[in-house]
């Protein structure tokens, strides 16, 4: 699995991702990992099938008994459903998750890792060095969702906003957003189901400081690209299907 | 655990869910008849005096039935729980040999050691106790066995004490023939499930 170091200082954002053994039929994701010196925070860990190599990269930078934190944006089965994998190899974690979703994700087997039920006003993820804020972006696409903003980094995880779906191997940046638009709309526009919803997130995301949007598939947006990512969702009409 | 065990096992506490489930129903029949009955031998009178005591009869076997069913119902939903634990280790064993595999030179990679020595201990364990637990399930399904065994005695009598009973002779034979075949189905019901528990490779 591809490492890529996204913010060095005190501590560090890694993406994970672009696993050249990942199954064809399932669907590419990004993972992300926050590692402070003593701690270590996965963010939407990914699915079963990812478990593996995801773990194994993991290894490169972190002991299992330094994964502290778990988050999950929202319950999809790429996001998560190595829960019940996490939950056997993880001496003491804790999962950061919608307290909506907490009956659901149970399903996927959580008994050694305490669950950290977010309300839907969102919250923080104290790692002790650094603290992150939760923020809500419900009904983008699942009905609780949720960000992960790092004021310090300047690096917003934005679940699948931001997402687009391309072949495997492509690079980890937007290079030329005029030529990424058609890779991101049908998406938005099919995933994505109220421009209430929409314009909400987008009202709140402005107002931080962002460098780096990083979506859960697909390439991140950094500098001017954030800004016109939100000025391009902005204008997309959304929930097509109806 | 193998794929097939694991589909064979999982199939296997389902089949008995199931036939537990239609044991109940059987026995609340028979529960039902033994109303019946005592209601025809309270109109019958001094024709069916023989008979009342044997309605009483009927009522305490189905009530033992149901009893012992649902006491074994725990037991099968502990195995199904216990199938599902054991099929997720397996699973956490074989994709942490995989990490370990792909983790290789990974300068954490020992820290996985014990994550992964303790899930296949907890395997152990699980497999042991499902082995367990279906050995004393096996002893609780013939326990039910002998009120449907009872049943099909008292049915026999039911008969003989039926034939005296004058004008109620038809009413009364019909209730022995409800108990005999709802006996005889109980029968046939235990005896799948101990048939599905015994196709379950236990051997360790």
């Amino acid at each position: 699995m591809r490492m890529t170091k996204i913010y060095e200082g005190a501590y560090q954002w890694i993406m994970l991702g672009r696993d050249v053994h990942k199954p064809e039929k399932i669907i590419d994701t990004n993972q992300y990992m926050v590692r402070t010196a003593n701690r270590c925070l996965l963010i939407d860990p990914g699915g079963i099938e990812l478990f593996a190599p995801m773990l194994a990269a993991v290894l490169h930078h972190a002991p299992v008994e330094e994964i502290t934190d778990l988050f999950a944006s929202h319950q999809d089965p790429d996001i998560i459903s190595s829960l019940g994998l996490w939950d056997q190899a993880l001496p003491n974690a804790k999962l950061h998750a919608a307290a909506l979703w907490e009956g659901f994700l149970r399903h996927f087997g959580c008994e050694t890792i305490e669950y950290v039920p977010i309300p839907d006003h969102g919250g923080v993820i104290n790692l002790g060095a650094i603290e992150l804020q939760i923020i809500p972006a419900h009904y983008l696409h699942a009905s609780a969702n949720f960000h992960v903003y790092d004021p310090h980094a300047k690096i917003l995880m934005s679940g699948d906003v931001g997402a687009a779906l391309e072949a495997p191997g492509m690079p980890v940046f937007v290079e030329n957003f005029d030529m990424h638009i058609e890779k991101m709309r049908y998406f938005h526009q099919r995933w994505m189901p109220s421009n209430q919803a929409k314009r909400a997130w987008i009202d709140r995301v402005r107002k931080l400081d962002i460098d780096i949007l990083a979506p859960q598939h697909g390439r991140m947006f950094k500098g001017d690209d954030v800004k016109r990512f939100l000025d391009w969702f902005e204008a997309l009409q959304v929930g097509i299907a109806v | 655990m193998q794929v097939n065990q694991a589909k064979s096992q999982f199939v296997a506490v389902a089949s008995i869910a199931a036939e537990l489930s239609a044991v109940m129903e059987v026995a609340k029949e028979i529960s039902l008849a033994a109303a019946n009955a005592k209601a025809i031998a309270f109109r019958a009178g001094e024709k069916a005096k023989g008979f009342q005591p044997i309605t009483d009869f009927i009522n305490e076997l189905a009530k033992d039935t149901i009893e012992l069913v649902n006491n074994i119902n725990e037991y099968a939903f502990h195995l199904y729980r216990l199938t599902v634990n054991e099929q997720r280790m397996t699973e956490a064993c074989k994709r942490f040999e995989k990490v370990e595999q792909l983790a290789a030179g990974a300068r954490y990679a020992d820290s996985l050691t014990t994550s992964l020595q303790e899930v296949r201990l907890r395997t152990q364990l699980c497999h042991r106790e499902f082995i367990l637990q279906v050995s004393e399930l096996l002893i609780k399904l013939a326990d039910v066995m002998h009120p449907a065994r009872a049943a099909r005695v008292i049915a026999a009598n039911s008969r003989i004490e039926a034939s005296q009973a004058g004008e109620y002779l038809q009413s009364l034979q019909a209730v022995a023939e409800s108990v005999d075949n709802a006996a005889q189905i109980i029968n046939d019901k235990v005896h799948k499930c101990r048939s599905a528990l015994t196709i379950i490779n236990v051997a360790e």
